[in-house]
């Protein structure tokens, strides 16, 4: 009866944002971002990009419970010289290139397999 | 500074239902992630309503529309004879502008099999036997979409079988019904997955000390290939030196009996290791296997689509917040 819709785990409430961020109040170069509707799939991939950044000191994700659908990440930088958000968008960016470099691996690799395995089978 | 990497893929196998790859040059966070989507992110169309004009069939309405949610969709885009992304076909039923459904989000069905009438087409000493409603008995009202039956025709020619079976109709039973499907993720429910195996498995890394291992009789080599219960070595004929077998991916699953028995031939117990296999951290090994929805490499490509929009989308959102 009281059971959420199934698509409240992908889909934004009215007054929601994608991302909120809070920066710490005890931590110098810190912050949470907060990311709505996401799950392990993106926010791992995001904190070991993030742990490759030597101008991260930390980073670290939190799923606070299975029915929340929130991810809180948290970032702290070496230096005030660069913000948190500076970093997020840094990996985002080569997770995103990596993806590219990925798609055309793939397209690649499906082409190179169909020519060397030619069996009339595939309907081509 | 980035930080990209440059991922590599090695096709092993591609059929219809069926893809095996290599991905390596990156680590498990990326190899998650793309097997995560390709469970629960990569949309497919899905039987989700469903309209009874009449059902006088021993199943209750409820118990058929689950079953008719179950029945795979394909979406083969013009001009192709895969099962491909319906992505660019469809919208999510929840985006679309329209007010209830329409061509744009959503696929009707018709079905409507009714046992008497079908009887008088059926040959005399047929005519005691039950009929079995199936997923060929629904007529699509949209050229490029059908439920998924056989992935080619041969396989359709070998078979007996006459589609997914929905119920059974006797004497006097009639079924007929709309059913409307749409485009979904398999968060929302998981007859919207693609896939009925998406997994991975960590490259072994096999490394024999050759010099370690002339310290051994060919009996003690022998042992050690016996002692491993996967099989992931032999003996050269030739040379009579240790090898890994070539397909020692497919089997091994790391058990610690290779361990144990070289520790037993060893002099002392600080001496070099003969045989160490360990898990590549950045060389995996998927498997993925369709259920009919959507071809396997298209399963692949769509997940990395999925990715990519996921990411974009973050992107544009990190902006917003730093403004």
């Amino acid at each position: 009866m009281n059971a959420p819709e199934r698509s409240a785990a992908f889909i934004l409430d009215d007054d929601e944002e994608k991302i909120e961020y809070a920066a710490d109040t005890k931590v110098s170069n810190a912050g949470t971002f907060t990311l709505n509707k996401e799950d392990h799939t993106m926010s791992n991939l995001l904190r070991m990009q993030l742990l490759r950044d030597p101008q991260v000191k930390f980073a670290g994700y939190m799923h606070p419970h299975p029915l929340v659908h929130k991810i809180h990440l948290k970032i702290q930088t070496t230096t005030s010289q660069v913000a948190p958000a500076e970093t997020l968008s840094a990996a985002i960016e080569d997770l995103s290139n990596e993806t590219d470099h990925l798609i055309t691996q793939v397209t690649d690799a499906i082409e190179k397999w169909k020519r060397e395995n030619d069996t009339g089978m595939m309907g081509m | 500074m980035p930080q990209q990497r440059f991922p590599k893929i090695e096709i092993l196998q591609i059929a219809p239902h069926y893809i095996q790859f290599i991905l390596s040059e990156t680590d498990t966070s990326m190899a998650n992630a793309l097997r995560r989507i390709m469970i629960a992110e990569v949309p497919t169309l899905a039987i989700d309503l469903v309209e009874y004009a009449e059902n006088s069939s021993v199943l209750n309405d409820e118990y058929i529309a689950h079953r008719l949610g179950l029945i795979p969709i394909r979406f083969m885009a013009e001009g192709s004879l895969k099962g491909g992304d319906c992505h660019t076909a469809f919208l999510p039923h929840q985006e679309c502008v329209c007010y209830d459904r329409c061509p744009r989000c959503s696929v009707e069905f018709e079905l409507d099999v009714n046992f008497d009438k079908y009887n008088q087409t059926r040959p005399e000493q047929e005519r005691d036997l039950s009929l079995t409603v199936t997923s060929r008995n629904l007529i699509s009202n949209n050229m490029l979409v059908s439920p998924a039956h056989f992935l080619n025709e041969e396989e359709q020619d070998e078979s007996h079988d006459e589609g997914i079976s929905i119920v059974k109709l006797g004497p006097g039973q009639h079924l007929k019904l709309k059913a409307i499907a749409r485009m979904g993720i398999s968060k929302e429910h998981a007859k919207w997955c693609p896939v009925a195996v998406a997994t991975y498995r960590f490259w072994p890394e096999i490394t024999i000390n050759q010099e370690a291992c002339s310290m051994l009789t060919l009996e003690q080599k022998q042992e050690l290939v016996e002692a491993c219960p996967d099989r992931i070595l032999e003996l050269d004929e030739i040379t009579g030196n240790l090898v890994a077998v070539e397909n020692a991916y497919e089997m091994a699953t790391f058990t610690e009996d290779l361990k144990v028995a070289q520790n037993a031939m060893k002099k002392r117990p600080e001496d070099d290791d003969f045989v160490k296999v360990v898990q590549s951290q950045d060389r995996f090994v998927f498997s993925v296997e369709s259920t009919g929805a959507m071809d396997a490499e298209e399963i692949l490509m769509s997940s990395l689509r999925v990715l990519k929009d996921k990411l974009n989308y973050l992107a544009a959102e990190v902006e917003k917040l730093k403004d």
